[in-house]
């Protein structure tokens, strides 16, 4: 036991004290920060960065070009039908200066098809634009033609949307509003997380055991302590690791957020803004504040002690085998006949949990959440839906034993594998190795 | 009963026997070698013996109880294939690698100063491994070997990597070790070590014992009954007696006559003393390296026919 302490000790400085970790514990939410916002500001460099686009709308109702309103991405400026014959004519007269031109045919309340011409690319934001407000336009006039009176604030009466709540009964009887956005949401970044630490860190440890064996310190350490030992040590020394490193940026992500809680919250919503944006981010207040409470109203116990489960199990499944494996090989550039099939398995698990979302009681999600490989990862999807007790017990039961059953299996490859040098081992050698 | 008592021990392998019911007796305070060419199952039962490796058959005792995990903690091995932990401070690593034989703190990093003052790397402490020079790492690697001060010592082809400066200061502390009561069991290809250090030893070929005993033993049995004569005079052979053999190279100066079957020294060196001026003689015994190579080679040709 003693051993062990020290092993993981050792271990656990050995990366932690590195000058990559920390780079690498502060540099990922700088990186990550940079994914996002990169995108966001490419797009709004693209929109400022290009000049407004001047479209010529060609009416040949007179009727609608005037719903059409200029703002800072397009200048729509209407011309009277009858003016132009020929579109192509117009537009090549116009050297340059239109970048693209809309006709609106006589019969367009009949068909309901308005061209947009043009020599440059034409985007699907101005496609977008011009379709919502001449489809709302059109319609007005339609209801406006009918004679009726009062007929647009009936149709706006009679128009409903459906809000569908789903409510989960309880087996003792009780109802409980369920969160399907929410527990989608919530399955989603756990099964992520969990796959992200076993990869990261399976990875890690695989290098770590490779960096002994070309070290050659393992057959030192190895006469003093049993080889089971130190990959287990190994393997707890890399999940603190991990667990401090989750830690650390759980901090920083609170910082993060308080700090921009306090600079964009609030204080910035000026009481006269009154506009439709307004009003539609109001109403998106109350979809997000409907997020909220169904995530406040899943049940977080089970599902955090099944997750604790789930990434303990998991991890152990995982970085044994990547111990294990790493062991067979002389240096990390020969890892990879035996790195692809363990990474295929988990992009399998992945795959499945974000499949499994569409329905998570589906059989293909009963499947990959029992069989211990993807378990822990599709598990993670279907928890906060809820999950039948005896599918969860036999789940966990299948996991530990199998979590249990590779351990051993890594440690008598690892007890063979460090102590191999020279010819590559094949998986032969490694089943070999197992009797 | 030996010390270390290694007694029919058999380890196969899928492809092959490394081990083939090899015995071996090392008595305490001796510096023992065990010899053999590649691949004759050295490394093997030295892995053994530090329970790396379990034998499929046999056993291995020491101080006549057999052998348990415990035991590691009373040895030092320097195994052939070594190294340290590139970016570990050389103290914190001599105190790991005691701490992990069993040691307290307090007493690992005792010894830690104490050794690294003997080899003067005092200075170096608070360093990183990969900053020191090969030759200093290698004194590391020794001082890690022997930081918990164990009564046996294994050390398997301890000189190859080291320059001969440091080879000859690893022999002077092998020496003292042994002086000071470690019983030392060391394998080497280096036979003009052997000679120089050890008292006992053991070959190994094809995965059996094919020679045991002290190093005199041994010579004994393997000599050739060949007299260096040193004489100004040419002598003649007297087939009744001895032949003449081609002078060594070496030794030039040396008549180098080889006796005839049953005549002892004596008889000849009198008739040699009566007959020319003899100025001295020596009996050739062969190196260790002559017996090594004579007993594998006709080893191998037995087990070829």
């Amino acid at each position: 036991m003693n051993k062990l302490r020290l092993i993981i000790a050792r271990e656990y400085m050995s990366i932690v004290g590195r000058k990559s970790f920390i780079f690498m514990t502060l540099g990922m939410p700088l990186l990550f920060i940079l994914i996002m916002a990169v995108p966001i500001g490419l797009a709004y460099l693209n929109d400022k960065g290009s000049d407004t686009q001047q479209i010529a709308v060609i009416d040949e109702t007179g009727r609608y070009a005037s719903a059409l309103h200029s703002d800072d991405m397009y200048s729509f400026v209407a011309i009277k039908g009858d003016t132009v014959t020929n579109a192509r004519e117009f537009y090549d007269k116009s050297n340059g200066s239109l970048d693209a031109i809309i006709i609106i045919p006589r019969n367009v309340d009949s068909t309901g098809v308005v061209n947009i011409f043009s020599e440059g690319t034409i985007t699907p934001a101005l496609v977008s634009s011009v379709r919502n407000v001449l489809a709302d336009t059109i319609e007005s006039a339609h209801l406006a033609a009918m004679g009726i009176p009062n007929l647009q604030e009936m149709v706006d009466k009679a128009h409903v949307d459906v809000d569908v709540r789903s409510i989960k009964w309880s087996e003792e009887g009780g109802e409980q509003e369920s969160s399907t956005d929410a527990a989608m949401g919530l399955g989603l970044m756990l099964s992520l997380f969990t796959y992200m630490f076993v990869l990261m860190y399976g990875a890690m440890i695989m290098n770590s055991v490779i960096e002994e064996k070309t070290n050659r310190i393992v057959e030192v350490v190895v006469s003093s302590c049993r080889p089971f030992q130190l990959m287990l040590g190994k393997i707890i020394g890399v999940g603190l690791v991990g667990l401090t490193q989750m830690a650390i940026w759980i901090v920083l992500l609170a910082i993060v957020g308080t700090v921009a809680g306090g600079a964009f919250g609030i204080g910035n919503v000026s009481p006269d803004a009154v506009s439709p944006e307004a009003l539609a981010s109001a109403k998106d207040m109350g979809a997000i504040e409907s997020i909220v409470r169904q995530t406040l109203s899943i049940n977080y116990t089970p599902i955090i002690v099944s997750f604790i489960l789930y990434f303990i199990g998991g991890y152990l499944l995982y970085s044994s085998l990547f111990a294990g494996l790493g062991s067979a090989v002389d240096q990390p550039s020969d890892s990879s006949q035996f790195m692809t099939p363990v990474m295929l398995i988990m992009i399998i698990a992945l795959y499945a949990g974000i499949f499994c979302m569409e329905n998570p009681s589906g059989p293909t999600a009963v499947w990959c959440s029992i069989i211990p490989f993807t378990s822990p990862v599709v598990m993670m999807v279907r928890l906060p839906f809820g999950v039948p007790t005896w599918q969860l017990i036999l789940s966990i039961v299948l996991l530990f034993g199998t979590a249990l059953a590779i351990t051993w299996i890594a440690a008598r490859i690892y007890r063979r594998g460090i102590l191999h040098y020279g010819k590559k081992a094949s998986f032969a050698d490694l089943f070999k190795w197992i009797k | 009963m030996a010390y270390l008592d290694i007694n029919n021990v058999v380890k196969r392998y899928e492809e092959h026997t490394a081990l083939d019911g090899v015995s071996m007796q090392v008595e305490q305070g001796v510096i023992y070698g065990l010899l053999g060419p590649n691949g004759a199952g050295k490394s093997t039962l030295i892995r053994i013996i530090n329970r790396i490796l379990a034998a499929d058959k046999g056993t291995v005792t020491l101080n006549g109880k057999q052998m348990t995990d415990d035991d590691i903690a009373h040895i030092g091995y320097l195994p052939e294939e070594r190294g340290l932990y590139k970016k570990m401070k050389v103290g914190d690593h001599i105190v790991y690698l005691g701490r992990l034989k069993g040691m307290t703190k307090a007493d690992a990093v005792a010894s830690m100063h104490w050794w690294l003052d003997r080899f003067d790397l005092k200075k170096w402490e608070n360093k990183k491994v990969e900053n020191l020079s090969k030759g200093m790492q290698q004194k590391v690697q020794f001082i890690g070997t022997v930081i918990h001060r164990p009564p046996l010592l294994i050390f398997d082809e301890p000189f190859s990597g080291f320059d001969p400066v440091n080879a000859e200061q690893l022999k002077v502390e092998i020496l003292a070790l042994r002086d000071q009561g470690s019983t030392i069991l060391f394998s080497t290809h280096n036979m003009a070590s052997v000679e120089e250090v050890c008292q006992q030893i053991t070959l190994l070929n094809h995965a059996k014992v094919v020679l045991t005993g002290s190093v005199d033993e041994v010579k004994q049995q393997h000599k050739k009954n060949i007299i260096a004569v040193q004489t100004p005079d040419k002598i003649e052979a007297n087939d009744a007696l001895f032949t003449i053999l081609p002078p060594d190279p070496v030794k030039k100066q040396d008549t180098r006559i080889k006796l005839a079957q049953g005549v002892n020294v004596r008889d000849a060196i009198n008739w040699l003393n009566e007959h020319y001026r003899l100025t001295g003689f020596t009996e050739v015994l062969p190196s260790m390296n002559e017996i090594f190579i004579e007993t594998v080679k006709s080893k191998n040709i037995e087990n070829n026919e």
